[in-house]
This record gives structure tokens, sequence and C-alpha cells, in this order.
């Protein structure tokens, strides 16, 4: 009887080594060797390949959304770093208008704060922001998961990712961090360039140049942002959208801004917290010539009574030239993160 | 004399060390409720009225439709000094107890295990804190889908008050207090932390923690006292829907003095 057992657990063993993938499409989280070290605590939820996929489907269900009308992918694309390609402002139910871009998903591990204002300081909690806010899917997560407990397949992959017979708020949201922390944008042009797999042509060597001395102050690291907040002189006034000084009630940080990294850029357009340029010529000339004054503007954008970063025409294309480096096809065509009901 | 004095002592230790051994085997300890009784000044709390029975001390009338709060971090002091401390696990899954008016069974929270002794004092939190909020998603009192998460500055209202009066100007009447806000940064004095702790005595009293025993320990929350205390004397008149950390430092304030340990029943 034991025997039996003995071979079974063999027969079994073997088996999983057989089924094992090639690296490139491993469950597990990988660390980019230049990549400052992740935040996120993974010491109460580790990555699964059960846990992953899970969040994998969920990111693909409208069963999220009041109407089971809107999913996460609806407005974070991955063919776009999980970005809306379409909307300066995303649609929710009922067609209702959100005041905010949204933002791309990737290399959430690394980062401390979320969303253009910080609101956010855990992963686990982006999700709800977007299940719970009215424009956008208006739904409660108590009503998410009495619907994942009565759906017929959710409960046996709850069951397998956490090996426990009910399926709780706190199961889904670790599921999706699992699956939000899978999403490492680390293999564009540039990171093969950091490995020295290949070289960088001339123009891109010198747009580099031009990025280390104007822009990397704040797009700092190779998550090319330092996780700060900052008004970087869109409008002189923030009647609009107060953005950081929603949180911290300080009018210090009125008109303050997340820093978003650049990976992937040239694929997430629209940009800025409300998407009001559509290119990256548009946002380099905002750099240039629109910068506006007010208390809060950045120090670095105002240089004695100059506004702005002083940038020739010939320095943006090569600027241009380099951010182009920064897109990850092997980001934007990862199986791990497609979606799950188109076989 | 002496000899029949010194067998029956040895007679009652016996009998009080079985007592002892007994309850070790049944189980590992005593146990010790907590009430919330929650009251607006001399009248019980009843939510959902159909007219606004209570007034506060601005002679505005009022109703309550909900009242809760997260308690947590219990401690119990014993008269030898000694301190029991209510273990918290860093997923929210014990430590945290939410007291919701509508749920009955929610205002009594019941320890177990604990250790026999005469107690005299409780000390315990309003709120949670960062080192659960920085933990990530919660379960236990502390699951986000009980409807008590801020999620667009993320953290828990660990106090809420909702009613109607007449006096007040938004919509529907209803007034609001979300009381929250855990975050502190030494280089923003403007991050608000409305998280109190405090320690109530039992006033020359004390709970017998023994075998058999279940002392219970009636607590009052006083809505009258919430609105009117040392942080704020509210009026429903003004600034009656708040929910931001600094919109309710002021009332905050007030909440260490709504609650008085009001009598033990021994068990």
């Amino acid at each position: 009887m034991r025997f039996t057992t003995v071979l079974t657990l063999i027969l079994l063993v073997s088996g999983c080594t057989d089924d094992v993938e090639p690296v490139k499409n491993s469950y597990a989280f990988e660390m980019p060797a230049n990549f400052p070290a992740p935040v996120y605590t993974f010491g109460n939820n580790p990555v699964s390949r059960a846990g992953a996929e899970l969040g994998q489907m969920l990111f693909y269900d409208p069963v999220l959304s009041l109407d089971s009308s809107i999913a996460c992918a609806n407005c974070h694309q991955q063919a776009v770093a999980f970005s809306d390609p379409v909307h300066r402002f995303s649609r929710g139910v009922d067609d209702a208008v959100g005041f905010r871009n949204a933002p791309a998903i990737q290399n959430m591990a690394f980062q401390n704060n979320f969303f253009w204002d910080g609101g956010v300081k855990h992963l686990d909690f982006v999700p709800i922001n977007a299940v719970t806010s009215k424009i956008e899917m208006a739904e409660t997560l108590d009503q998410v998961v009495q619907k994942l407990k009565r759906s017929k397949f959710y409960p046996e992959k709850f069951r397998s990712a956490f090996q426990e017979d009910q399926i709780t708020s706190q199961q889904m949201l670790y599921a999706l961090s699992q699956f939000m922390n899978l999403m490492v944008s680390a293999n564009s042009k540039y990171d093969q360039y950091v490995r020295k797999e290949t070289d960088l042509t001339k123009e891109e060597t010198e747009g580099l140049e031009i990025f280390e001395a104007h822009c990397r102050t704040c797009h700092a690291t190779d998550l090319f942002t330092d996780d700060s907040f900052r008004n970087n002189g869109l409008d002189a006034g923030f009647e609009k959208d107060a953005g950081r000084e929603r949180i911290t009630e300080f009018s210090g940080d009125r008109g303050k801004f997340k820093v978003p990294s650049l990976r992937n850029v040239d694929l997430t357009s629209p940009y800025m917290h409300d998407g009001r340029f559509n290119t990256l010529q548009q946002v380099l000339d905002h750099y240039s010539n629109m910068v506006k004054d007010s208390e809060t503007l950045d120090p670095l954008l105002k240089q004695g009574e100059s506004l702005g970063i002083v940038l020739s025409a010939e320095e943006k294309v090569k600027l241009i030239a380099f951010l182009k480096t920064l897109s990850d096809e092997t980001f934007t065509h990862d199986k791990r993160f497609a979606n799950p009901f188109i076989k | 004399m002496k000899k029949i004095f010194s067998i029956l002592s040895i007679a009652i230790l016996f009998v009080f060390f079985s007592a002892c051994s007994d309850d070790e085997v049944g189980s590992s300890g005593s146990t010790l409720v907590l009430e919330f009784d929650n009251v607006v000044g001399t009248s019980n709390l009843v939510l959902n009225t159909t007219d606004q029975p209570y007034t506060n001390d601005h002679e505005e009338a009022f109703n309550v439709t909900w009242l809760t709060y997260y308690v947590s971090n219990i401690k119990l002091k014993r008269e030898d000094g000694t301190i029991y401390e209510d273990a918290v696990k860093s997923d929210g899954s014990a430590g945290y107890y939410l007291i919701d008016e509508a749920d009955v069974e929610s205002r009594e929270i019941t320890l177990k295990n604990i250790p026999a002794g005469n107690y005299t004092e409780v000390t315990f939190t309003i709120g949670v804190d960062a080192s659960q909020v920085d933990q990530g998603a919660q379960t236990g009192a502390l699951d986000p889908a009980k409807g008590l998460f801020w999620t667009w500055n993320s953290g828990y209202i660990f106090m809420a008050i909702q009613g109607t009066s007449p006096a007040c100007t938004e919509e529907g009447n209803e007034f609001a207090y979300h009381v929250g806000g855990y975050k502190e940064d030494p280089e923003n004095d403007n991050l608000i932390n409305n998280i109190k702790t405090f320690t109530l005595s039992f006033k020359g009293d004390s709970a017998p923690v023994k075998a058999s025993h279940e002392p219970q320990v009636h607590i009052i929350f006083d809505v009258l006292k919430f609105f009117k205390g040392t942080g704020a004397n509210i009026s429903f008149a003004s600034n009656a829907q708040r929910h931001t950390p600094k919109a309710c430092e002021d009332i905050a304030g007030n909440i260490e003095g709504a609650f008085v340990v009001d009598h033990i029943h021994a068990d």
C-alpha cells in the first residue's frame, strides 16, 4: 500500500518536471538585475502559478463590474502596456467618464505609491478603487465575492490557488496582485543595451545623454521614476484637479502628480494625468516652451526667471528616439498576461 | 485547634489546586467579555427611528442611522500590574473587532483563554494603523468587503456615524462623520493620524477571571459625548459631511471621552 503511494508520488513528481516551461514563461517572480529592490509584501502573498492564473482570469472578467460590462482589461490593454489607448478619460459602467487618464500597469512590485495622487500605498488595494468607483466598475467587493462564489469555475480555481474552501475578498485581491506582480517589463532595447546584449544607434545614444542631463532626476533608476509627486507646470491653477493635495490635504502639494515611469512610454499615449497630450513631441514641447508658473511648480523647472527645460528641436528628435528604446515587445506579447478567455 | 486549622487549609488548598488542574484539562483558560453598549445620553440608542428623538448640545434634534467602529489591540491589566494582550494578526484575522450597532452579536467581544486573576482596567485602540494597512489585503473584521475601506485614500474608516437632523443643510438633512486617517510623515505635518488608544479604569471594581466565571465588562459609548467633548462641539448646521482625516481631526478628539466602563458583571 505504502509502496504504491511512493510510486504514485514519484510518478507525480516526474510528471511535474516534464511540465516545466522555459524560464521565460516561468511563474516565479523574477528580479531584473538593473532594477531597485521590490517593495511588495511577498511574505504575505508569494506568486504561484495557480494564483497568478486566477488573477489573470479576474483581470479579464467583467464579472468584477456592476452589470458585467467592464473588465480591468477594458482600460488596461496589453498591447499598450496595460494603458488605455483610446480615451483621455476611461469609460466606466453606464458610460460614466473618469477624471484622470488610466495609467499603465507594469513593474507594480517596485512601487510604493499608486494612482496619480498616490492615494493608495499597497498594490493589493489598487483593484478596490476600480471595482468600487462609481465612474469605473460601480460594484461592491462583497457583491463580487458573492458572484465568484456562485460561479461554475471560480470556486475550484480559488481552492487550487489558496487551499481554502471559501472565497474572500483578500484572496481575490491576492490573486490580482500575483498577476500584476508578474507583469515586469524589463526586456526593452534599453534593457538589452544595459545588459550589453545590443547597441543603441548613434541617435539613441545621444538621446540617452540628453535624457541623463535633463530628465533623470525625476525619471530616476531603471524604473524611470523616483516615485515622487511633482508639479510639472501643466497649469497655473488647479481648480479642476488638486492632485496630491487631495490625499495629503496640504496646500504645498497642490497640482502635484506622481512622476510616471517612462517604460513603454511610446505606447502609453495619451500623456499626463488628464491625457492632454497625444504625442511625445507635444510632451517635450510642453517642457521646453509651455511650462506655467505656480506656487508649487517643481524647482527643477524654474531656473531663475526661465521656466522649463531648454531643448532644441534636434535634441527633441534624439530624445524621442531614445524614449522609443523603452518599448518592450516581450512584455506586450507575453502570453502569461493575455486574455485567458480567448484560446 | 491549630492542627485542625492547618488540616483545613491543606484541604482547601487541595480543592483549589484540583480545581485549577481540572480547568487546565477542560479548557486552557477563562473568558472575559467586553460588551459595548451604545447610548445617547440617558437613552439607549435605537437606529433608524422615524422621528428624531435625540438632541445635541446645540438643541438640534437628530436620529442615528449607522454607528460602527473598530476596536483592537486590547490589553487587560490585573491587580498585580501584569498585562494580558489580545493577539493581533497582521492579516486582520485576529485582534480586530468591528462593533456595529445594527449587529447585536458584534457588540460583544469575547476574549478566550485569558489567565485567571482580578482585572482592573482595559486599554484598546479605536482605529486601524499602518502595521495593518501596510501589509496589504486584510481579512476577518478588516475584510474590505465590509465596506469600511477608504479606497481613494487607502485606509480604514474606523468610526462612522450617520443620521439626520432638521438642522443639517446637506442633502436629505443627512450628516455623516467618517473618522479615519492613519498616515504619518515626519516631513508633512498635515497628514492627520486620528487613531486613538486609551485606557478605561474599572473604577475600583474588578473583573474576576477564573474557572466557571465569565465576567462581563460593560462599556458605554455615548453618542452625545462623541458630539461634544474636548475636541469639538458638533453642530449639524455646518460641515456635517466629513469624509477626510483632516475634517474629522476635532471630532476624533472626542472619541476617548465618549467611552466609559459602566459596571462589571462578575459572572
